[in-house]
């Protein structure tokens, strides 16, 4: 018998739930759902589990992740619920909940700590720029060690033990009989969900679906690129002007849709970009002054300016270590991953269940 | 009685639905003069176009033409049709004027035997309104069979003026020549029975309404089951099928904040249970499913009625439809959550009846200085508890579903009491006029 726990709807509102408790459990909403199914019927199961506070079925479901957030459950609610936007809190409720450290969940619910750590990586690093331990040139040097150090480190410290949690949680946890073939035949789901997030595309009405969708493709193209450019080609350091325009290229993509992916959220122009939680604006204006940022700097290289106006390349390095050590392992960057680890596990269930091999 | 210009009335009865004319029987049997205005081309109001009326199963015709035919022949009540009230004003603490207006009918109704010999020459075929555009109907035509008064009228939106009307009929009663009159009258007392409005389903496109033929009303059901039915049986509009698998939706427009009307009909669920239960006795082969968010039999003898329903083998699904898909070959699809499973089902049904919820009438708003309304439109009772029959304006009388949703039952006892507290409220104030 499963206890019912109503402080878990009270902490669900810190992670931008809305009016769920108004659901009076008519269905409408994962009637009209294009991305639900018989066998994975979303999202008013999670509404429910959400009002009577089964946060271990929470935590051990993968639907919170299956839904790529239309917003028709939320434009059709007869009790304006929003289901929709649950759905997006159980997402950041999820990502601290797999998270080991327990940061996520004090940066998720509490705005000033994510301000006083985005503070302590200003201090540290402008700390450590003026202490003159390091020439300007060695400083970027720095920085771009910086940068290999923080994604192997972030990797192994934070993303790989969280997805081994995460995989805990939703697929040892059920007994799932999956062999070994399951796991590598289901591999193409994980890559396919990663790179294309198509199954957007098969969420239907809320007019511009398609745009963004191509939109949050070319971003994450972008910004995987971008990273690759900067870190493995060493963007501010090289003398090949495929490489430099490559970086010219990709900066460009990240600044420029991020800034769409803002003015959406200022305009408030679908269901989706209406609710915002506070890391929702940190990540799209980050990503954007990030992109801008190394944009800005390759050119004040290129023109010989950047020795002139180095606090350009200080900026972007602020920017890019708040990135890489709050935003990416304790927030909504984690999406990325999960989401398409959802896809591979729940593909891996399927396999499981009906036995293919 | 004829109208004849007379000027005074005690009473003016807005509406001649149940309401209206169970008001003005009260009033007009208590010695009042009454007069009954109705903006439509005959008395009935939405109740003589019903099949049967729950939990009894009567024939719902059979309860209203004897109510009506007292009120035509009653002399304490005249009678205008067609006729709308412009402005209804309160002339001092006692009295009431209203600018009223008489809309031609090109048709003198003295004269009219209601032959329809006008009808069969008319050329010109339109959707008949009073059959739900199931079917069609003249230009020159009779609004029903047992319409009252049973009078001819022109059409004029639609007539092409060829004049075959008048040619054919015998008593020379169509009069093209006809035009709108006004009047003004003073009443001491107003009762306001202006009914309500149907939910329209074009708002759900979700629902395909409009779209698919085969997707109706439940109004729409009612006519084709009535015994005055237009096809003489149940078929769906579509091809004329006899259907086999229908569904009932429930709440299409009723408890739903998205397009604006959160509240409970109070008679979906009923009506719905009702329809079921002569399917099941009009298509004995057919499988009826009613899809619902919770079944509100609430009244004397409705919660029975519902368990009749379930063991006359009707299927009762825990779960409101989202969305409705038609096929080639005018089945339709209805996507829904069975609440009981969690599960996203897709379900074929072959006519899908929407149960459509009850809005407010919203005219009496703009006929009366000083009308207030509720957060949903309906009219403002100003003691629920004490006078439930009482509105904002001192005089002015609610009854029937002016005041909220209501079964027939509370509509006629509505009706009574509204007349009761106009009675004490003339008796009281009276003035010679």
């Amino acid at each position: 018998m499963a206890k019912v726990d109503l402080t878990f709807g009270k902490k669900l509102k810190k992670y931008g739930a809305i009016d769920f408790n108004a659901c009076y459990n008519c269905g409408t909403c994962t009637a009209v759902c294009a991305l639900s199914t018989e066998m994975d019927s979303f999202p008013r199961e999670m509404i429910r589990l959400s009002v009577t506070g089964q946060s271990e079925d929470i935590k051990a479901s993968l639907k919170p992740w299956l839904c790529y957030y239309c917003g028709e459950c939320t434009t059709y609610c007869p009790q304006e619920a929003k289901p929709g936007e649950l759905m997006m809190s159980l997402r950041r409720y999820l990502i601290s909940r797999y998270d080991w450290t327990g940061l996520s969940s004090i940066f998720y619910q509490n705005l000033t700590a994510y301000i006083i750590a985005f503070l302590l990586v200003i201090i540290a690093v402008v700390g450590i720029f003026l202490s003159g331990t390091f020439s300007k040139e060695s400083f970027m040097h720095l920085g771009h060690y910086f940068e290999m150090i923080a994604i192997g480190g972030v990797f192994l410290i934070i993303l790989l033990p969280n997805l081994i949690r995460m995989w805990r949680f939703t697929l040892l946890s059920k007994n799932i009989n999956a062999n070994i073939k399951h796991y590598w035949i289901a591999l193409k789901d994980l890559f396919t969900h990663m790179f294309t997030q198509k199954r957007t595309l098969a969420c239907n009405d809320e007019k511009d679906n398609k745009v963004w969708w191509f939109e949050h493709f070319i971003l994450v193209i972008g910004y995987l690129s971008l990273l690759f450019t900067t870190v493995f080609l060493n963007w501010f350091g090289t003398k090949s002007l495929v490489v430099i325009s490559m970086g010219y290229l990709f900066s460009a993509i990240i600044f420029v849709v991020t800034f769409d992916f803002i003015l959406r959220r200022v305009k408030k122009d679908s269901t989706k970009t209406t609710f915002s939680h506070f890391t929702d604006w940190f990540f799209v204006i980050w990503l954007f002054l990030m992109g801008l940022s190394a944009f800005t700097v390759r050119l004040f290289l290129d023109f010989n300016l950047l020795e002139r106006y180095f606090w350009a390349y200080l900026i972007h390095i602020t920017v890019l270590a708040q990135w890489a050590l709050i935003i990416v392992p304790f927030g909504k960057w984690m999406h990325f991953l999960y989401r398409s680890f959802a896809m591979y596990f729940d593909k891996i269930a399927k396999l499981a269940k009906t036995g293919q091999h | 009685m004829p109208f004849a210009g007379k000027k005074l009335y005690d009473a003016l009865v807005v509406g001649g639905g149940i309401a209206g004319i169970e008001s003005a029987l009260n009033l007009a049997n208590n010695n009042l003069k009454v007069l009954l205005v109705e903006k439509d081309l005959t008395l009935g109001g939405k109740m003589i176009m019903l099949s049967k009326v729950f939990p009894t199963l009567d024939c719902s015709a059979c309860i209203t033409t004897p109510k009506i035919s007292e009120v035509a022949r009653h002399p304490n009540i005249t009678i205008l049709t067609n006729t709308n009230i412009l402005q209804i004003e309160k002339q001092d603490k006692n009295y009431f004027k209203a600018r009223i207006k008489e809309k031609a009918r090109y048709v003198n109704i003295s004269d009219c035997t209601g032959c329809q010999l006008c009808e069969e020459a008319c050329p010109v075929v339109v959707p008949d309104q009073y059959q739900y555009d199931l079917v069609g109907r003249k230009a020159a035509y009779i609004p029903f069979n047992i319409a009252s008064p049973r009078v001819a009228s022109i059409d004029m939106d639609n007539c092409v003026l060829c004049g075959a009307c008048e040619k054919a009929c015998p008593t020379g009663c169509i009069d093209f020549t006809q035009e709108d009159k006004e009047y003004e009258i003073i009443a001491k007392t107003v009762i306001m029975a202006t009914g309500f409005n149907l939910f329209d389903p074009l708002k759900i496109p979700r629902f395909s309404y409009g779209n698919s033929k085969n997707v109706i009303t439940a109004l729409q059901m009612e006519r084709l089951l009535a015994p005055t039915r237009p096809y003489n049986h149940v078929l769906r509009p579509g091809d004329g099928q006899v259907p086999c698998n229908i569904a009932y939706v429930l709440c299409a427009g009723s408890r739903d904040l998205s397009v604006g009307n959160p509240i409970c009909s109070q008679i979906c669920c009923m009506y719905s249970i009702k329809q079921a239960q002569l399917l099941m006795g009009a298509l004995p082969m057919a499988d009826v499913t009613i899809y619902y968010i919770n079944i509100r039999s609430f009244g004397k003898g409705f919660e029975e009625f519902y368990e009749q329903a379930k063991g006359m083998g009707v299927n009762f699904v825990k779960g409101k439809v989202g969305k409705i898909t038609e096929t080639d070959n005018g089945n339709l699809i209805l996507w829904y959550e069975d609440i009981n499973q969690g599960k996203v089902i897709e379900k074929k049904h072959d006519l899908v009846v929407l149960s459509v919820g009850v809005l407010a009438n919203d005219e009496p708003k703009k006929l009366i200085q000083g009308w207030e309304k509720d957060e949903y439109s309906f009219a403002h009772q100003k003691d629920l508890f004490y006078t439930p029959s009482l509105s904002s304006i001192e005089g002015v009388f609610l009854a029937g579903t002016t005041s909220g949703p209501m079964d027939i039952p509370d509509s006629i006892l509505s009706a009574g009491s509204a007349a009761m507290e106009a009675i004490r409220y003339v008796k009281q104030t009276s003035i010679d006029l």
